[in-house]
């Protein structure tokens, strides 16, 4: 069966096994087999039990991996809190709401609403604020070195049904910093107002010097 | 109850049925693994994770198939991922020839006259040639089936049949000559 061509592959010939040796290989595999004992029914139920067991604990990992949805909004969450750090003080807070302006491509000191504030001395040393929210919001307060950066000492006011909020206090001759607070969490620097880095209170911040020296 | 009835069963919740699809093949995978891995624990090892990876899989398993070719494939591919996983370890942490040789030999199975000459012999063949020669031998499959449930080509099998065959009558020698006349038959 030899041929005498070039030979690239093996022939059927080539990769028959002896039959004799085949059979010997059966005969000997069954008789190695054979020894190996059967399992007890005490085995067979352990081993059952275990493969059941392994399946229950595989498959409620499996569940809660397959809700991948899940992680995405838990990771989201984490990061939000990471960034906003909502248990920090409130000048920390800032910072964070700062950075994450910042983050989502909006300058620092630019709001995700574009209010304008306006500023005006009355007589006797009280000055208005004003400052108009184009989207509404349930509670605006001014903070400033002048009330200790008290969001609850100074509410303003809303005028009418419009969204423009006022306060008006005393202040003293020299130069204050101011900011406003919305809905008790959120704050707010001037955009149109002159602004400063305060150290305490973040990285920017309006100013007013008043003129009445 | 056929494997097919059994196994519509499990996959409805009946863990009951999956008992006896154990009791039904434990056995004969315990020996294939026993004879690819040498080793005891290992093998129950393999064989729990085979039976663990067919549960899981049942969902996937074709009624045209013989439950017991597929469940012969799941549990190949486990053995073949014991020896490489075994062979990582070997590499990692033996290194030592004098503490090797006074470390006790393997755990054999607890009952039993093994044919240690055997197992010793299928130990030095390749691991692919020695499932082949299992697989064609032992359990007396076709190389189409082979071919099905190993992923290998039929020609490469029967090399690997042919070689492994040929390195067990060198490694086996004079106990192999009659095979027949030690009271096995």
């Amino acid at each position: 069966m030899s041929d005498e061509g070039i030979r690239s592959l093996p022939t059927d010939g080539e990769l028959t096994v002896d039959p004799v040796l085949a059979d010997a290989l059966s005969r000997q595999l069954a008789a190695s087999y054979a020894t190996v004992p059967a399992a007890t029914a005490a085995e067979l139920a352990a081993c059952t039990r275990a493969v059941l067991q392994a399946a229950t604990r595989d498959r409620a990992v499996r569940g809660a991996f397959r809700r991948r949805w899940w992680w995405g909004g838990a990771a989201a969450a984490v990061l939000v809190l990471a960034v906003a750090r909502p248990w920090h003080p409130r000048h920390v807070q800032q910072e964070a709401h700062a950075a994450m302006q910042e983050a989502m491509g909006a300058p620092a000191t630019a709001p995700s609403v574009a209010p304008v504030g306006v500023v005006s001395e009355g007589p006797g040393g009280v000055v208005h604020f004003a400052l108009r929210l184009p989207a509404g919001a349930r509670a605006v307060s001014l903070v400033g070195d002048f009330n200790g950066w008290d969001a609850a000492a100074t509410p303003m006011a809303r005028t009418g049904a419009s969204a423009e909020w006022s306060a008006q206090l005393p202040l003293t001759p020299g130069r204050h910093v101011y900011a406003f607070v919305i809905d008790g969490t959120r704050w707010l620097v001037d955009p149109m107002a002159p602004q400063v880095p305060d150290a305490d209170l973040g990285p920017a911040n309006a100013v007013i010097v008043e003129g009445a020296f | 109850m056929t494997d097919a009835e059994l196994v519509r069963r499990t996959r409805s919740g009946d863990q009951e049925a999956f008992g006896r699809l154990v009791v039904r093949y434990y056995d004969a995978c315990r020996r294939f693994a026993y004879h690819m891995l040498g080793e005891r624990a290992d093998a129950e090892d393999v064989v729990q994770e085979s039976l663990l990876r067919a549960y899981l899989a049942l969902g996937r398993y074709d009624e045209r198939d013989q439950f017991r070719g597929w469940l012969f494939r799941i549990l190949t591919n486990q053995c073949r991922n014991a020896l490489t996983s075994r062979g990582r370890r070997s590499r990692r942490f033996v290194s030592d020839d004098i503490a090797l040789d006074a470390a006790p030999a393997p755990a054999p199975l607890a009952t039993g006259v093994e044919d240690r000459l055997v197992l010793r012999a299928l130990a030095q063949l390749d691991p692919l040639q020695r499932e082949a020669v299992l697989l064609k031998y032992a359990e007396g499959l076709d190389y189409t089936e082979m071919a099905r449930m190993t992923g290998a080509g039929e020609s490469a099998l029967k090399m690997r049949v042919k070689r492994g065959s040929e390195r067990l009558r060198q490694l086996l020698g004079p106990a192999w000559q009659a095979p027949g006349e030690d009271g096995h038959e």
